[in-house]
């Protein structure tokens, strides 16, 4: 419920925000020296003459003999490409939820690892490495880091293909099921597209990796630390349990909440990802939120900032009840 | 006794802060004295077209014949200035909304912590780059924008530093000697609430170059041809599969370095807060 | 003579700072005989707890034990092999600790883990685990067993927990029971429950038992030895009576200073004419919770207090006694009755201007670190009421402060220092030096001594009496510690469940309690003396159960649940406080009839 109001506060938010700002959207589609004939019938195409509380009304669907909207299911049609918004979104939407996917499960098995035995010997060799490495990994320009990536792996050592965005320029894609190119390839039993659907993600997946990675053993480490530290673990040992129920003890008491911290960057990391898909010419959400929001593009930005939020309340709502699941206090 | 020996885990940490300290003063120097420094303008052509480092142009030129170490040293002035001038904002901001949110509760303090949860709750970038586009690329606007996006988080932060220490007895007997709430408020709870803000604000500034990096990189910054980071970055990614790697690597190579010795400070002050 | 159960030889344990190591533990020895009952004391900090989980070859995470030997039945533990010592733990040497709460796992079941404790030591199927700890409970007295073994930590209370806790510890027969401060977190008459059963329990298996507290009363009554541990190290050995009656060193002589002084004079009856400084009437405080309900924190209060003089108020947690100190500053507002000082109703001036009124009426913590503002040096903790009250010049509020923090047994030259660097005790000092710096004419003392060392503590109240002596302050003394309440107060009203159920002189409460609550908080009370043991005692009076949840009331008396005495009639009939011949009052229907004759 409150996720629900939230969805909604932003979306109108979103909405009046961005025809308070000073942009002029019709200028942007007609050119700045077009007449004020042409300049005003395209503002009444766009429906821009009507007044605020009207257009309102008409995106949200609230006069559905006029216009179709929210409520019928209906984002609106794009100013630029004239083209249904939500098919739009649902074309561009897989292409980075793939990407962010697989980075988020290279990163967690990689950090998964390295947090746990930086908190178990903390000060140790590992977790001074680890330490500086996630002081640096925090924040880093990651498009940056692409970019170098390319160079090396493209440019000099010339293991990576062009990036030029899923697949090489020659190869045709498999019939889109799901949306994901490494799934749609193995529904295809197209074993090549699979495998280069994947050596065109190496490349964006470490550069995410290595941003990613950095905040998530922190927290992997932070939260087996307090458990460590822990009155009931030092109670354990007093009672003379054995290390694998120790360790039992520990995984159960660390992991709910360190994996609930994962789940909200991985929200996060839907919106987060745009300066990568930039550089490796993915045309994934983030590719697609740069060109409307700089094409002043209103009811696609509506379109993506709705999507988005949605997408990170369900994972909020999933976190919830999973937490609920492990752990009796929450459940009360 | 035991001898004084300091931990090598202590040693890195003490090193980190030192090289933080010594990175966020040259780039707070650069951003002042970065033009007068420059050997070529950051922003006439040289007339040396796409030239790798060599001694006359230590890092180079780019396609337009700009000298790169001119550029790299002029940036500061907006990269570091932006993301100071937003953190102070929004420290400033935030810390008083947040006294308000977390002293008196109410609706009022309610709705400020919902407001501040739907704006948190959503990308950071995207929003970034609507606001900033739609607003119209100047550096003014990017600041208001930056303060705007990091606000919540001061909040957040005085908020529940206010909360626990308003619980604390400090404030109670205060309170029975005869202060008054406002003095309470002002004199009492602020000042030992600001920690935990002052300390994160220094990890916000590199946050803030980032983002300002970031958004020019894409084309919704500042924009051309004044000597910015990530616009330099945007300008050399082109030749970079040319194998042109001087005029992309040497500014992000500052971004890089910059926005870690903020953070290595905004570290080093969290361990001595706790 | 045979070798002793436990045998500990300069046990060092050392944990890293920023800097470098600080020892914690510093050649510590000492032995324990089987089935003995030895009692550690020192202040917090001394290292008691890390020497006890040293015993057992474990250290809190970043620690290491240093050096010496812990011979346990000959054998030294520190060198056994892992998963030798592993056994020794849990099945040789077991373990309660202080906070019980926090040492059970969260996420499982209170019979899962007594289960998987068992089974660690002993051959057991899944299902004979479970019996265990069915009957584990029980033996430490748990009604319901069947049903508690599938609760969560969080669903018990903090003595079910430390009851789950000893029953944990003792289901596989250990021959040592080490017991950290095992009640710290307790009400008194909870806290009696579970050491009598801890106490009945051993004594049917022969455990010894090593009891580390900073309470002198659970050392006087119960344990056969005591080892005084200051900066890491064991500074005295000896003999319970002997070291009540004769402490050797400096520091076990400052913390029984209490004991070893006399009581206050009981002041002369009569204060016939004179008006009452504070006058209390009708007095109740009701918060309205989340959904609606109403939890009655203090309900018909009435007292007085005359100037110069002491009046207690003592009870359990959740009793209303620190809610009765807070009415009475206006710090919460009263919902019914009101309080006249000087016979004037304060509660009829507006909160602002009541705020000039605040110097007469003044107020010391429970925590004296928590209620000192931690960024202020003491010079301008003290300043802070001057300037809010007075007009002085600077070199008056100067010459004041130095006067006080004369009175208050402060170096001046302490004025410059946060209370960061001050020890707890003179941080309480400082903040009887705020509340007395305006001259009041009455201080509420809210526990000023339960977050103190023992030694500190026992100072603290010296210093209390001797300023009233001085300046004829009233105060209102709140504690649940009746050791300090007898040497300080000369009225005690006694609180249960947000009513007053007994209020008299001094002597009245202490030497012929009326009230069954009263009788029972007084037997519960461990009192300092080794010759008046609770467990030598052949009925020890305590009271059953829980107490009762504040939300909730009962019509009748609020104790009949738990009460001894009780008759069905109790259970129906509100009680009032009513006055008995000898001036005390009695919120107890059978006493004040005399249906019920002690």
């Amino acid at each position: 419920m409150v996720a629900f109001l939230q969805l909604l506060g932003i979306t109108v938010a979103v909405f009046f925000l961005i025809r308070v700002l000073p942009a002029d959207p019709v200028a942007r589609l007609v050119g700045f020296n077009a007449s004020d004939e042409v300049y005003n019938q395209a503002e009444a195409s766009l429906g821009l003459n009507q007044p605020l509380m009207k257009q309102f009304g008409l995106y949200f669907g609230f006069f559905p003999s006029e216009q179709t909207g929210l409520l019928q299911g209906d984002l609106g049609r794009s100013w630029v490409t004239n083209e249904n918004v939500l098919d739009e979104i649902i074309r561009f939407f897989p292409v980075t939820l793939e990407l962010i996917t697989i980075s988020f499960i290279v990163a967690t098995l990689l950090a998964l690892p390295l947090g746990m035995f930086s908190a178990i010997r903390p000060n140790g060799l590992v977790d001074r490495g680890v330490f500086v490495y996630g002081l640096m990994a925090g924040a880093q320009p990651e498009f940056w880091w692409g970019l170098l990536f390319i160079y090396v792996f493209f440019v000099v050592l010339g293991w990576a293909p062009a990036p030029l965005g899923q697949l090489g320029p020659l190869t045709e894609a498999p019939e889109t099921v799901t949306g994901f190119l490494t799934i749609d390839s193995l529904i295809a039993g197209n074993w090549e597209v699979f495998v280069e659907a994947l050596t065109h993600l190496w490349l964006p997946v470490m550069t995410l990796v290595l941003i990613l990675s950095g905040p998530i053993i922190k927290m992997i480490r932070q939260n087996m630390l307090r458990v460590l530290e822990s009155d009931f673990i030092l109670y354990a040992n007093s009672a003379g349990l054995p290390a694998r129920t120790i360790a039992a003890y520990t995984f159960r008491a660390a992991f709910a909440p360190a994996l609930t911290l994962v789940g909200i960057l991985y929200g996060f990391m839907l919106g987060g990802a745009v300066l990568v898909e930039k550089v490796f010419s993915l045309g994934g959400l983030g590719q697609y939120s740069v060109r409307s929001i700089l094409q002043f593009d209103y009811p696609a930005i509506q379109g993506v900032v709705l999507v988005i939020t949605a997408f990170s309340l369900l994972i909020y709502l999933a976190l919830d009840v999973f937490h609920a699941w492990m752990d009796p206090r929450i459940r009360t | 006794m035991t001898a004084r020996q300091e931990h090598p885990a202590a040693a890195q940490r003490n090193i980190l802060l030192w090289v933080g300290l010594a990175i966020v003063a040259t780039s707070l120097l650069l951003a002042v004295f970065g033009e007068v420094l420059s050997p070529y303008s950051p922003v006439m052509p040289t007339g040396n077209i796409s030239t790798p480092p060599s001694a006359q142009h230590w890092f180079g030129t780019d396609a337009t014949g700009l000298d790169i170490f001119s550029r790299v040293i002029s940036a500061p002035r907006t990269d570091v200035t932006i993301a100071l001038a937003a953190a102070g904002l929004s420290l400033v901001a935030g810390s008083l909304i947040g006294l308000v949110a977390g002293f008196y509760r109410g609706s009022l303090s309610e709705l400020i912590m919902r407001v501040s949860d739907v704006i948190q709750s959503f990308p950071v970038f995207i929003l970034a780059m609507i606001l900033v586009a739609l607003s119209g690329r100047s550096t003014f606007n990017l600041v208001l924008a930056l303060a705007f996006l990091y606000t919540p988080i001061f909040i957040r932060l005085t908020r529940a530093e206010v909360l626990s220490q308003r619980s604390r007895t400090y404030v109670q007997s205060a309170r029975a000697i005869g202060a008054s709430e406002l003095r309470i408020s002002f004199r009492h709870v602020l000042p030992n609430s600001l920690a935990p803000a002052l300390i994160q604000a220094s990890v916000v500034i590199g946050w803030g170059i980032l983002l300002t990096a970031g958004l020019s990189f894409i084309g919704a910054g500042v924009r051309p041809p004044t000597p910015e980071w990530g616009l330099m970055i945007s300008k050399g990614a082109n030749s970079i599969i040319l194998g042109e790697w001087w005029p992309s690597v040497f500014p992000g190579l500052a971004i890089s370095l910059t926005v870690f010795g903020f953070a290595a400070v905004g570290n080093a002050l969290e361990r001595a807060y706790r | 003579m045979s070798a002793p159960l436990l045998d500990v030889r300069d046990l060092v344990v050392t944990f890293p700072t920023r800097r470098s190591e600080v020892t914690v533990v510093d050649r510590l020895s000492f032995s324990l005989e089987s089935g003995e009952i030895a009692g550690i004391v020192g202040e917090s900090g001394a290292g008691k707890s890390t020497a006890v989980l040293a015993m057992l070859g474990l250290v809190r995470h970043g620690g290491r034990i240093a050096g010496g030997e812990v011979l346990f039945d000959g054998r030294d533990l520190l060198s056994l092999p892992r998963e030798e010592l592993r056994h020794v733990r849990g099945s040789q040497i077991a373990m309660i600790t202080q906070n019980p709460r926090q040492s059970l796992h969260p996420m499982l079941k209170i019979g899962r883990q007594i289960s998987t404790a068992y089974r660690s030591h002993n051959q057991a199927t899944r299902p004979e685990g479970m019996r265990k700890a069915v009957s584990m409970l029980e033996m430490v007295g748990i009604n319901d067993a069947e049903r508690r073994v599938t609760a969560f930590p969080h669903e018990l209370s903090g003595g079910m927990a430390q009851r789950t806790l000893i029953a944990m510890a003792l289901s596989s027969g250990p021959r040592l029971l080490v017991a950290d401060e095992p009640t710290s977190g307790l009400d008194v008459t909870i806290q009696a429950q579970v050491l009598d059963e801890m106490w009945d329990t051993v004594q049917e298996t022969g455990s010894a038992v090593l009891i580390v507290t900073q309470d002198l009363g659970i050392i006087a009554n119960y344990c056969d030895r005591v080892l005084v541990v200051e900066k890491g190290r064991n500074i005295e050995d000896a003999p319970t009576r002997k070291f009540f009656r004769a402490p050797e060193q400096d520091y076990s002589r400052r913390i029984l200073s209490l004991q070893r002084q006399e009581k206050l004079p009981e002041p002369e009856e009569s204060h016939g004419s004179e008006q009452p400084l504070i006058s209390v009437q009708g007095l109740g405080k009701e918060y309205i919770l989340e959904g609606g309900e109403v939890l009655t924190a203090v309900s018909g209060a009435d007292f007085e207090i005359y100037r110069g003089r002491t009046l207690g108020v003592v009870g359990e947690s959740g009793s209303g006694k620190t809610t009765v100190g807070m009415t009475l500053l206006r710090l919460t507002e009263p919902t019914t009755g009101g309080v006249l000082v000087d016979a004037e109703p304060i509660g009829e001036i507006p909160l602002s201007a009541f705020r000039n009124y605040r110097s007469r009426l003044q107020v010391v913590f429970q925590d004296p670190f928590d209620a000192l503002n931690p960024r202020w040096s003491v010079h301008r903790l003290l300043r802070e009421p001057l300037d809010l009250h007075t007009k002085l010049t600077a070199a008056d509020k100067r010459e004041r402060i130095g006067e006080i923090m004369d009175m208050i047994g402060l170096p001046r030259t302490l004025g410059a220092v946060t209370t960061r660097q001050l020890s707890a005790g003179q941080q309480q000092r400082v903040s009887i030096g705020r509340a007395l710096i305006t001259d009041p004419d009455f201080v509420v003392l809210d526990e000023p001594t339960s977050a103190l060392p023992p030694a500190a503590r026992a100072e603290i109240i010296t210093l209390l009496a001797e300023l009233q002596r001085k300046l004829g302050i009233a105060y209102l003394y709140i504690s649940h510690d009746l050791t300090t309440v007898e040497y300080l107060c000369h009225d005690v009203a006694v609180m249960y469940l947000s009513q007053i159920v007994e209020h008299g002189t001094r002597s009245q409460v202490f030497e012929d309690p009326q009230h069954p609550y009263s009788r029972a908080l007084l037997a519960s009370h461990l009192f300092q003396d080794p010759d008046q043991r609770r467990i030598d005692r052949e009925i020890r009076e305590t009271l059953t159960g829980e107490i009762p949840s504040p939300v909730d009331l009962p019509t009748g008396c609020y104790l009949a649940s738990r009460c001894p005495e009780a008759v069905p009639e109790c259970r129906e009939r509100p009680q009032t406080l009513e006055t008995l011949p000898d001036g005390r009052k009695i919120r107890c229907w059978r006493i004040t009839e005399g249906d019920l004759v002690w």
